[in-house]
């Protein structure tokens, strides 16, 4: 793997490599922590604090390895803790006498939709995005890993410190999360 | 379970291509005379490309300024953190030296050769430099103790 000569330079203290990586990275870290937590300012605030321990931290870290894999563990790892903290009962915990896929996310109510609204793709695209947000967070993770950073399956198995058969278990049970999700909003049709 | 029913399960994950070469190859037979799974993947296939092509959501300028500024300021605090430490070392072991080389400076100057190299010289010498060196390890102690715990306020903070 050829080593980074940005984390490299970063090691040494370069402020210029500092503004490059942030740069690099703004919008995929943003959208993993935005796809993590749900809330903008949160993410926000994450985004930061993320930064901030890439500083503290890069001297530990070995610059021969993937760095994508140890932002987003950073990442993440802030992201699990900020969503412990502030949010005990978290959204993603299932709702008990529910069915099997249903979250409190998912009883949360969703803006009404013409049938002229669901033959544009963007509003698909809106569509698939509101029903990702009612996933479990392990769910949206590997999502947005997987579709929107097109990170590996062992890239994402670094990232969230789980073996490549779970990340494929979660991959497959969120494709079919999602679907009985885009389902239910069009019910007795075909969301596609 | 059957071939058919085997197959169907893999289609989601040979849309998010994440099957191996082997797995690929028996979903790429099977689909080729099963209407059903071709349907189903092609499904799948339009769920994953969509996936692909959600907004990314972009992080305000104001934001990144600011994260930048923050970083960098921490950045510059841990560089000035680190040189205060390496001369805050040198500063100590000179100090350290200084004292222990002044007891044989001291005779030197005073004109009393001799007894640099006498027994009871070399005996109470070592016993100052020991002595000296526990009151230098005893205040570095300190100093890491006090810093340890000035940086877990801060972080605190």
């Amino acid at each position: 793997m050829a080593v980074d000569a940005d984390v490299v330079r970063l090691r040494r203290g370069d402020l210029n490599a500092l503004s490059e990586l942030v740069t690099r990275y703004q919008n995929r870290l943003y959208r993993y922590l935005l796809r993590i937590v749900r809330e903008p300012a949160e993410a926000e605030d994450l985004f930061q604090q993320t930064w901030l321990r890439v500083v503290e931290k890069i001297r530990s870290f070995d610059a021969s390895r993937n760095f994508d894999a140890w932002l987003f563990t950073l990442a993440r790892n802030l992201a699990i803790d900020h969503l412990r903290r502030i949010h005990p009962q978290s959204l993603d915990e299932p709702l008990a006498n529910s069915s099997h896929s249903e979250t409190v996310a998912d009883r949360i109510p969703s803006k009404d939709h013409t049938p002229l609204d669901h033959a544009l793709a963007a509003e698909r695209r809106t569509e698939i995005s509101e029903a990702m947000a009612g996933l479990p967070m392990i769910y949206r993770e590997v999502l947005t890993l997987r579709f929107e950073d097109e990170m590996k399956i062992e890239e994402i198995a670094q990232v969230t410190a789980a073996p490549v058969s779970t990340v494929k278990s979660r991959l497959q049970r969120s494709l079919e999360q999602l679907r009985y999700a885009l389902e239910a909003r069009y019910p007795g049709g075909t969301w596609q | 379970m059957s071939e058919h029913e085997r197959i169907r399960e893999l289609l989601a994950l040979a849309a998010a291509g994440a099957l191996t070469s082997a797995e690929e190859k028996q979903v790429a037979e099977h689909v080729r005379s099963c209407i059903a799974c071709s349907n189903e993947l092609e499904a799948w296939r339009q769920t994953a490309s969509e996936l692909r092509r959600l907004p990314t959501p972009q992080p305000s300028s104001w934001l990144v300024q600011a994260t930048l500024a923050r970083a960098e300021a921490k950045l510059t605090e841990q560089a000035e953190h680190d040189w205060n430490h390496r001369v805050l070392i040198l500063v100590v072991a000179f100090a350290w030296l200084t004292t222990i080389a002044s007891w044989p400076i001291f005779h030197f100057l005073s004109g009393r050769f001799g007894s640099l190299l006498g027994p009871q010289f070399t005996g109470t010498w070592i016993n100052f430099a020991a002595f000296t060196a526990l009151g230098w390890l005893t205040g570095g102690v300190a100093a890491v103790m006090l810093a340890i715990r000035q940086r877990g306020e801060r972080r605190l903070a």
